[in-house]
């Protein structure tokens, strides 16, 4: 393993108690600095129990993670600063305004309070939440609640960027919206590993995508490339359908 | 210190805007206690304000029947009619009207009851000094006794036993002034028996005590603490429940992915709920000292000990946030958290002397309460608020809360850790 990438798995096992079918069988990911990388997976192929591990919240069998060439295995301390999740719940408290939030989750990453609240107005005017910020989230529609919680993963400026389906149920706009500001984002040169089930969105703006099934990765590369490898489809979701089957998948 | 300040501003938002929860907290044992205080001094008033409704007719003119008048007045239990509107009853009256609820009590002593056994009484003396066999024919004696069947069994015994030993006492008297009587008349040397009435024994009962101090508890001495500690105790669905919610929203998964550790998670929330548990005894101390003497109860004494009753409330407040906390991460939705924290805090405190105290329960149940951490906190309440108790003879009762808290926390962190983690 190298220090090349900003994310590296490698034959990543994980069993849970109590199941005899493996969840992570030989997981490998390789996820090069500064890319916008789309991990796509149909339910149930291991998807949330990798980031999951990645981030330090559950335990592996066996294998090696490293974020930025340091092993989690040696201790998170020094990691967590590194990335910000963005979960696929609305991981914010519904009870507390929009603002209160993003000052609890930037104090808790140890940001000062003046470089905090620049930090918080500044992806608030971003999202276009300026007018809401002391609203509480329980008011809030879907998509503005999508939009905070993409801006508390974000409020510490993180190298990397985890994103677990940031998109799902939010309206055309909220989502054209998100996606372009992940492109800013990238292009400022954050490391994104974007999660989805929407494969014309990773086809719009990731730079390289992995499928996963059974607990694995089993192809990986550009979207053109694998577009092109596989000659007979003409975009990305015929080739994740061709790869991965046309039977449905039930996560339970 | 900076991040943990963040986790505390975070809790104490989410514990001001849970509005049921602090009305949960404050307004519910602040009711309880004025409530559980005055029904309990209710109670106690009943024995003590001789209002037990008797309808006495006393047809005897003789020394029997004012001995038990005298008795029953003196008594001071009683509140006793003679008469129905104007008139004394006849003993079918006295029976409707006791069975009517208007008199717990009715008592009807016939007319000559005096004479009669000082009648009885002669025709034994008389047969025993004869010297014969046989037993004299003796006139019944008898007076009623009406009961409301409400009445409580162990009531009515000892209105039984009292009026049977007052009968006894005169029935010994006329004997014992008969035989003086015969003695004398065939004795060169009179005797005298004026004065001996036999009452030498005298039963003294009293309430144990400790260095000159109650050991029973008044109303206001025993509810205070005990529904102060029911209150502190409460808060674990409050508590659990906002664990469980951070957990389910996935806020708390977002936290542990930030640089702060899982026990600075739960010290946070350990904190602000401690500062909660302290203002709850504060404001109950205030209630048992200003709000119940509006209602005519005594004032609340605090003791002499100020620290004893800081550690206990301390010690208590550990015990019910470790609690807490470990019901908020055993448990896997808040239903099954805030049913199991209610209906075990509430056997917590059946069996730890909050609603029924310990000195009134069975010994089997004496034992049992032992196992409650609310016993022990009372237990601390009432050698600081009756013996006067300094902090070292409170130690046993903080140390039992403190290393109960204890372990309930480290569950908590064992628990969590294996789940969350899964290992």
């Amino acid at each position: 393993m190298s220090n090349r990438y900003a994310i590296e798995t490698e034959n990543l096992k994980k069993t849970y108690k109590g199941k005899t079918h493996p969840t992570l069988n030989g997981f490998t990911l390789r996820i090069p600095y500064g890319s916008l990388f789309g991990l796509l997976a149909p339910n149930g192929a291991g998807k949330t129990t990798a980031i999951n591990i990645i981030c330090g919240l559950r335990k592996y069998d066996s294998g090696k993670v490293r974020i930025q060439g340091r092993d989690i295995s040696a201790g998170m301390k020094q990691i967590r600063p590194l990335f910000g999740l963005v979960p696929q719940d609305i991981a914010l408290f519904p009870t507390l305004t929009a603002y209160e939030n993003l000052k609890i989750f930037g104090g808790l990453y140890g940001i000062e309070k003046p470089l905090l609240e620049k930090r918080i107005d500044q992806l608030l005017e971003l999202f276009d939440l300026t007018e809401s910020r002391h609203s509480f989230i329980n008011r809030f529609s879907g998509g503005m609640k999508r939009r905070v919680n993409m801006i508390a993963g974000m409020l510490h400026a993180p190298e990397i960027l985890i994103l677990d389906e940031p998109t799902v149920g939010v309206d055309a706009q909220s989502r054209r919206m998100i996606l372009e500001k992940l492109v800013e984002i990238n292009r400022q040169g954050t490391t994104i590993l974007f999660i989805s089930h929407y494969l014309e969105e990773a086809q719009q703006i990731c730079s390289q995508v992995a499928f996963m099934d059974n607990g694995s990765i089993i192809s990986q590369g550009s979207p053109e490339h694998l577009i092109a490898e596989h000659n007979i489809c003409d975009d990305l979701e015929s080739v994740y359908l061709l790869l991965t089957g046309k039977r449905i998948r039930d996560n339970t | 210190m900076k991040k943990f300040r963040y986790l505390l501003y975070k809790d104490y938002l989410l514990l001001k805007r849970d509005i049921a929860g602090l009305l949960l907290m404050f307004l519910m044992p602040a009711v309880l206690v004025v409530l559980m205080t005055l029904l309990q001094e209710s109670t106690y008033r009943v024995l003590k304000d001789a209002s037990v409704p008797l309808l006495l007719v006393n047809k005897d003119k003789g020394e029997l029947g004012k001995a038990i008048d005298k008795e029953i007045e003196l008594s001071g239990i009683f509140k006793i009619d003679r008469h129905i509107k104007g008139k004394e009853p006849t003993q079918e009256q006295v029976e409707r009207e006791v069975a009517g609820s208007k008199y717990t009590l009715g008592i009807y002593i016939p007319e000559n009851t005096t004479e009669t056994i000082r009648r009885n009484v002669v025709k034994y003396v008389m047969t025993a000094f004869s010297g014969a066999e046989e037993l004299p024919a003796i006139d019944s004696v008898g007076f009623v006794i009406f009961i409301d069947p409400t009445t409580k069994m162990s009531f009515s015994s000892y209105i039984m036993s009292t009026l049977k030993e007052r009968t006894q006492k005169i029935e010994f008297e006329y004997i014992l002034k008969e035989i003086t009587r015969q003695v004398n008349e065939i004795s060169p040397i009179p005797i005298s028996t004026a004065g001996f009435y036999g009452d030498q024994v005298v039963i003294d009962i009293r309430n144990a005590r400790l260095e000159g101090k109650d050991m029973v508890p008044n109303p206001v001495q025993h509810n205070v603490p005990a529904w102060s500690l029911f209150a502190v105790f409460f808060i674990v669905i409050s508590l659990s429940g906002s664990i469980i919610r951070e957990r389910q929203e996935g806020s708390f998964s977002r936290l542990l992915t930030m640089p702060c550790s899982y026990t600075e998670y739960l010290l946070s929330k350990a904190v602000v709920f401690l500062i909660v548990t302290l203002l709850q005894f504060g404001l109950m101390l205030l209630i048992g000292i200003f709000v119940l003497p509006w209602f005519g109860l005594e004032s609340l004494n605090l003791g002499s000990s100020p620290m004893a009753l800081i550690l206990l409330a301390l010690s208590a407040s550990i015990a019910a946030i470790g609690y807490g906390i470990a019901i908020g991460n055993i448990a896997n939705t808040f239903h099954q958290s805030s049913v199991f924290g209610a209906i075990s805090v509430v056997i917590m405190a059946a069996i730890g002397g909050v609603w029924v105290p310990t000195f009134v329960m069975s010994e089997t149940l004496r034992q049992i309460s032992k196992l409650s951490p609310m016993h022990w906190g009372l237990s601390g309440f009432m050698d600081v608020f009756l013996l006067d108790a300094g902090i070292k003879a409170i130690l046993p009762e903080c140390a039992a809360m403190l290393f109960f808290g204890m372990v309930c926390f480290s569950v908590a962190i064992t628990f969590n850790y294996r789940r969350r983690l899964d290992v």
